[in-house]
């Protein structure tokens, strides 16, 4: 089974910051997705950009090393992606990071998709209707 | 080099899009080779051994070089570390186990592991708590059999 991981601002802030109260929680997906990926399985972890310009989160910034080492994968926001978050932002009034994580799990060709969140909510709105699963934050 | 420069040199290498190749020295047992080549050729699990070899050695750098990420942060931040049943709650999200629902039952699960086995892993946790779920379920099974008969 292909799996895919995906962060919203919450999580990544709580990755970020070792005093935030949910970065141990957020680390513990990190860990055990290096672990299964070590075992050769199909795992990624994942940011949609309108997510990480959100978050403030600049690859090429000293205070995101850590982060950055940590292998999560950038989700562009490309035509495509553009044009499915502009479709969902007008349908359901999210913000513009919260429509490209709809556009990102409606576009994944993966077998799973899970979403680290601090809005289940939003994240089942914006996923319109495809198979999604959320854990709150 | 320090670890973290090697971690980012490895990251870096890890995402270079340079489609050169080189022939490696690198020294593989016989039969392994043979094995890597019957997958290949009988299995299909790959177009071919060099690219299985490949696959492989990636998916483990890519796995590798995070947790080795992790231990540096855990040295600098001990208390990010997850507990068993942050783990165990984890895999079971991301493997899409029923028991994620159950966080309760992880929690408790991971606590009589731990002081059973206190090297458990998650998975460990995740099968504990399955048989735990399947020897309740079994036991309500027959207390409703045994009314039924009465």
């Amino acid at each position: 089974m292909n799996r895919l991981v995906l962060l919203d601002n919450e999580a990544v802030q709580a990755l970020r910051d070792p005093a935030h109260r949910k970065h141990h929680h957020v680390i513990g997906y990190v860990l055990e997705a290096a672990k299964l990926r070590a075992r050769s399985r199909a795992i990624r972890i994942a940011v949609p950009a309108a997510v990480r310009v959100e978050a403030g989160w600049d690859r090429t910034a000293p205070a995101w090393s850590s982060v950055n080492r940590f292998r999560i994968v950038d989700i562009p926001l490309d035509t495509e992606h553009a044009n499915v978050a502009a479709g969902i932002a007008k349908r359901t009034g999210v913000s513009v990071a919260d429509a490209h994580l709809g556009a990102a799990i409606r576009a994944a060709e993966t077998d799973y998709v899970l979403v680290l969140t601090s809005d289940p909510d939003d994240m089942r709105l914006v996923a319109e209707g495809k198979r999604v699963d959320v854990v709150a934050l | 080099m320090t670890a973290e420069e090697a971690i980012d040199r490895i990251n870096e290498l890890l995402d270079s899009t340079d489609p050169d190749t080189v022939n490696t020295s690198m020294r593989i047992p016989k039969a392994l080779r043979e094995a890597a080549a019957l997958a290949v050729s009988e299995l299909g699990v790959a177009p071919s051994a060099t690219v299985l070899a490949a696959n492989a050695l990636r998916m483990l750098l890519e796995g590798t070089v995070v947790l080795a990420a992790l231990d540096l942060h855990f040295e600098k931040y001990p208390e990010a570390r997850p507990s068993l049943a942050d783990l165990a709650i984890a895999l079971a999200e991301i493997e899409g186990s029923p028991l994620a629902q159950q966080p309760d039952l992880l929690l408790r699960s991971a606590a009589e592991i731990k002081r059973r086995h206190p090297h458990a892993e998650p998975q460990d946790v995740l099968v504990w708590a399955e048989a735990r779920e399947y020897t309740a379920q079994e036991q309500k099974r027959t207390q409703a059999g045994q009314k039924g008969a009465a």
